[in-house]
């Protein structure tokens, strides 16, 4: 509980005094003064301590808070006060640790405590030994006071909720093995969820270290594969016997669950800290367990059902493409298709039939015009022309022969009279008449003058019949 | 069982958007029969994981250490 007041502190430990008994130290008393009697401050206070500690040893007073601070010691400084006085109290370490709620300033309080002096200071001081909230009980107010802190932190806050897991592989549950919440939840799933598997994390549920021993619990289970979600509680008690799951550490210990965490704390009735820091509360432990049951059961009809809207879907797409093809059959424009398919069909045969008719039709015409022809070029006598245009070459030929001796006897008869007017003109003719002609010896030239020659030079003489090889013996001028 | 689909809850998240599609139809043949057929799938592996496990009840003692709970808790034993 003290980690509540984890509060800065700023003065020194200002308690240590208190063990510390000023000792009172007589002194002589002189004569003049002997009627008096004359103490010191530290024995006159020591005197009221004593009084004041025997007077009220304990004692109860009702006031309001003020000036509330704690010292990193552990003690607790306040003042008490109400509209006319106002008295200083300290309340030590052992005693705050025990205080359920925290004390805070204008918080209406009665403590229970001792008076004391504190010495040093002349102060007088009421040693608190127990504290509870004025009206409503302390458990209330601790309550009250955590839950708006963690509120106000947004550790409640809707969006922090995690929805549960359809199918947890494997359930966890901290609670104690002694109470009946185990059992009830055992019960619950076995009738319901019988293949479950859980993994039990024993806990304190009660008592001193209760709140701690949950935390460490849930920190642990939580590490333990396949855990998808975590029961946590306890079956009914009181106030006092669900406390723990009232604590902070509880709760901060679920929210830092990384997996969905159910409370199930007491009955319908109790409402906790630790409900509130849970993904879901469950009013009891076997509500828990329907929960988580019905959490699977709601998937299992939620499978089945996907599974028939699965084949129905299917079924129906199927169905609805297969009257589509028979409303596209019998639409008129497609109804009439194959007998209009049919009639093309034939149409296109006896087109084909009538194209290849014309074809031949076409073909024999040519063909017969083509004989004819033939017919008419046979008719036309190649051969008699042929013979006409012979007997034409043999008659130019003859004519051409005719005219070609004609012309060589004419030729004949020329040449005999040109011969024989050569042979008058002759110069050889005049040979006959005994003259004759020289050459020189190789015959080549006529030598007309006897200069042309040289005696013993050769000669050569042409005579009308004959030739004579002379030697020139001389020459003559 | 097919190994893209492992987790749970998103196969049942898939299955309802494969169902949700189907059943909006304007789907091709093709697809919708694609779809089924990764819908039978999904939805096989849900029941699979449903029936498959195990009851079991363990204790996990503060070592850390899991152990078979005894007969106490098995109240469904012969």
């Amino acid at each position: 509980m003290s980690s509540l007041f984890d509060l800065p502190f700023d003065e020194p430990e200002p308690a240590q005094a208190e063990a510390n008994t000023p000792v009172a130290r007589e002194r002589p008393i002189e004569g003049r003064e002997r009627a008096r009697t004359v103490v010191t401050v530290s024995e006159l206070t020591s005197r009221i301590r004593d009084m004041l500690e025997t007077a009220y040893a304990e004692v109860w007073v009702e006031a309001e808070i003020s000036n509330c601070r704690l010292w990193n010691t552990g003690h607790l400084y306040f003042t008490l006060k109400d509209p006319g006085a106002q008295l200083k109290a300290v309340m030590f370490k052992s005693a705050v640790r025990s205080l359920k709620f925290k004390p805070e300033d204008g918080l209406h309080v009665v403590v229970r405590g001792r008076l004391s002096v504190y010495e040093p200071k002349g102060e007088y001081q009421i040693v608190c030994e127990q504290m509870e909230p004025h009206g409503l009980g302390a458990l209330q107010l601790a309550f009250d006071q955590l839950k708006r802190r963690l509120q106000a932190e947004g550790l409640f806050d809707a969006a922090r909720k995690r929805p549960l897991p359809a199918f947890p592989r494997k359930i966890g549950i901290v609670t104690s093995l002694d109470g009946a919440a185990i059992r009830d939840m055992i019960k619950v799933l076995d009738r319901r969820y019988p293949n479950a598997h859980l993994v039990i994390r024993p806990a304190r549920v009660q008592g001193d270290g209760a709140a701690a021993d949950l935390a460490r619990a849930l920190g642990e289970i939580v590490t333990v594969p396949g855990i998808d979600v975590v029961i946590i509680g306890r079956g009914g008690g009181s106030v006092e016997d669900l406390w723990a799951f009232n604590e902070e550490v509880v709760a901060r210990a679920i929210v830092a669950s990384p997996v969905p965490v159910i409370s199930a704390v007491g009955h319908e009735v109790d409402f906790t800290i630790a409900d509130f820091a849970a993904d879901v509360r469950a009013p009891t432990p076997s509500a828990a367990a329907e929960i988580v049951v019905s959490r699977k059961e709601d998937f299992c009809t939620h499978i089945e059902r996907l599974g028939e809207r699965l084949n129905g879907a299917v079924r129906g797409s199927i169905a609805r493409l297969e009257s589509r093809v028979h409303q596209l059959n019998r639409r008129p424009g497609f109804a009439g298709w194959s007998a209009r398919l049919a009639m093309r069909g034939r149409h296109c045969a006896e087109t084909t039939h009538a194209l290849r008719h014309a074809a031949h039709g076409v073909v024999n015409r040519r063909l017969r015009t083509y004989q004819a022809l033939r017919l008419q070029l046979e008719q036309f006598d190649l051969r008699r022309r042929l013979g006409a245009i012979r007997a034409k070459l043999v008659a130019a030929d003859t004519t051409l022969r005719a005219a070609a001796i004609q012309r060589h006897h004419r030729a004949e008869a020329r040449l005999h009279t040109c011969a024989a007017r050569l042979d008058s003109l002759s110069p050889l003719a005049v040979l006959g008449r005994g003259y004759a002609v020289v050459w020189d010896e190789s015959r080549t030239k006529v030598i007309r003058q006897s200069t042309e020659a040289k005696p013993g030079d050769t000669v050569r003489v042409t005579l009308a019949k004959g030739e004579l090889k002379c030697h020139v013996t001389s020459t003559d001028d | 069982m097919d190994s893209t689909i492992n987790d749970f809850e998103a196969a049942i998240a898939e299955l309802e958007t494969i169902v949700k599609k189907l059943e909006e139809g304007d789907l091709a043949l093709e697809k919708s029969l694609e779809l089924y057929e990764r819908g039978v799938q999904l939805s096989r592996f849900c029941h699979t994981r449903l029936e498959a496990a195990e009851k079991r009840i363990e204790i996990l003692n503060e070592r850390g250490d899991l152990r078979p709970a005894g007969t106490a808790f098995s109240k469904d034993e012969k």
